[in-house]
């Protein structure tokens, strides 16, 4: 039927990332197999969000996807209260990766990382902001604070099958293929080397 | 209509769209992660997006008819829009809400109303192209026939 074509095509551009991503992981990762990994998508928009869990449920399984449409929601799904922090105990769900937009209302994305970033109890877990503005006062401010990496809207499959390699531990550099992204060097951090915004 | 003539006009009628810049490759990005486990996503993620917009559309107007307006809050809704209209690929939509959010930053009460005309209209012409093309979808699998696959 119809959807023939349609699911060949999307196969063809997975199996093109798997393929990279592959790349990525026998270089970077020296071995070990492709765990799930548990991802909180944070963005007040439901149409992204929606779009954001179909490319990462589309990612060959490796992606469990957990969505709120709010800062406020996630820090409750990370165990973290606004006020004060308090330990994860056995029922917050284990996440991976924070992927949450900058601009939401209430709790932005940069207050969300802040409040991850400041709990010891969730700051290991790489964050990465989307977002539609590609404003380099932004990037450097969630840089600093320690954002993994800024992701340009709206997303593209090769955008999401990065994203496991901010969970996995970091080997020698890798091409970055995407001019949209903008590397926040944490891939360089094992080797001295930085890079510069392609923008 | 029969089976081939349906295809045809789906053919044409979604090339037209592309052409007259109603959608961009954004729309085919989402075609391609549709798949048999997830047939009806563009039409899901579609009809999001007409909710969406209406309200902001709604919001809009009430935010733009204020004796003093909160031009933070015109901003804050055309960028909800924007980002919305660029991820489904409607680009008519999110060039007008662009130029929409120059005039909300120079608290611009008239150019905001003419581009919420504008944006309303973009809006609504582009509602109206989508809902044509999947009542075509659907005649054509009604038909038994497979909707054409043009990327």
């Amino acid at each position: 039927g119809h959807l023939v074509g349609v699911q060949r095509r999307a196969v063809e551009e997975m199996e093109e990332v798997k393929e990279e991503g592959e790349e990525m992981d026998v270089n970077d990762c020296g071995g070990g197999g492709l765990e799930v990994v548990r991802v909180l998508v944070v963005d007040d928009s439901p149409v992204d969000r929606k779009i954001v869990e179909m490319l990462l449920r589309r990612s060959e399984g490796i992606f469990d996807v957990v969505s709120v449409d709010s800062g406020k929601k996630a820090m409750e799904v990370l165990g973290l209260n606004e006020i004060e922090a308090k330990p994860p105990n056995h029922d917050d769900q284990k996440i991976d990766i924070v992927l949450t937009d900058y601009c939401m209302p209430e709790m932005t994305g940069l207050d969300l990382l802040k409040a991850v970033k400041a709990n010891s109890s969730s700051r290991s877990i790489p964050v990465v902001m989307m977002s539609s503005e590609n404003d380099s006062e932004r990037i450097s401010s969630c840089r600093a604070i320690g954002a993994e990496d800024f992701i340009l809207k709206p997303l593209q499959v090769k955008d999401v099958q990065r994203l496991r390699t901010y969970t996995v531990p970091i080997g020698p550099m890798s091409k970055r293929g995407s001019k949209r992204k903008l590397p926040m060097a944490l891939i360089a951090k094992s080797n001295g080397e930085r890079h510069a915004p392609p923008r | 209509m029969e089976l081939g003539s349906l295809q045809r006009r789906y053919i044409d009628f979604t090339t037209a769209l592309f052409r007259e810049g109603f959608l961009d490759n954004q729309y085919t990005q989402l075609q391609q992660l549709q798949d048999e486990s997830n047939p009806e996503f563009v039409l899901e993620v579609v009809t999001l997006f007409f909710e969406d917009s209406e309200k902001l559309l709604d919001e809009l107007s009430r935010t733009l008819d204020q004796q003093v307006v909160d031009y933070k809050k015109v901003d804050a809704h055309v960028h909800q829009l924007k980002g919305s209209s660029a991820s489904i690929g409607a680009q008519r939509v999110k060039n007008v809400c662009m130029a929409f959010r120059n005039f909300c930053e120079e608290r611009n009460q008239e150019g905001c109303l003419r581009c919420l005309q504008q944006v309303r209209q973009e809006y609504f012409l582009v509602k109206s192209k989508l809902e044509t093309l999947f009542r075509l979808e659907k005649q054509i699998l009604a038909a038994g026939g497979s909707v054409p696959v043009l990327w």
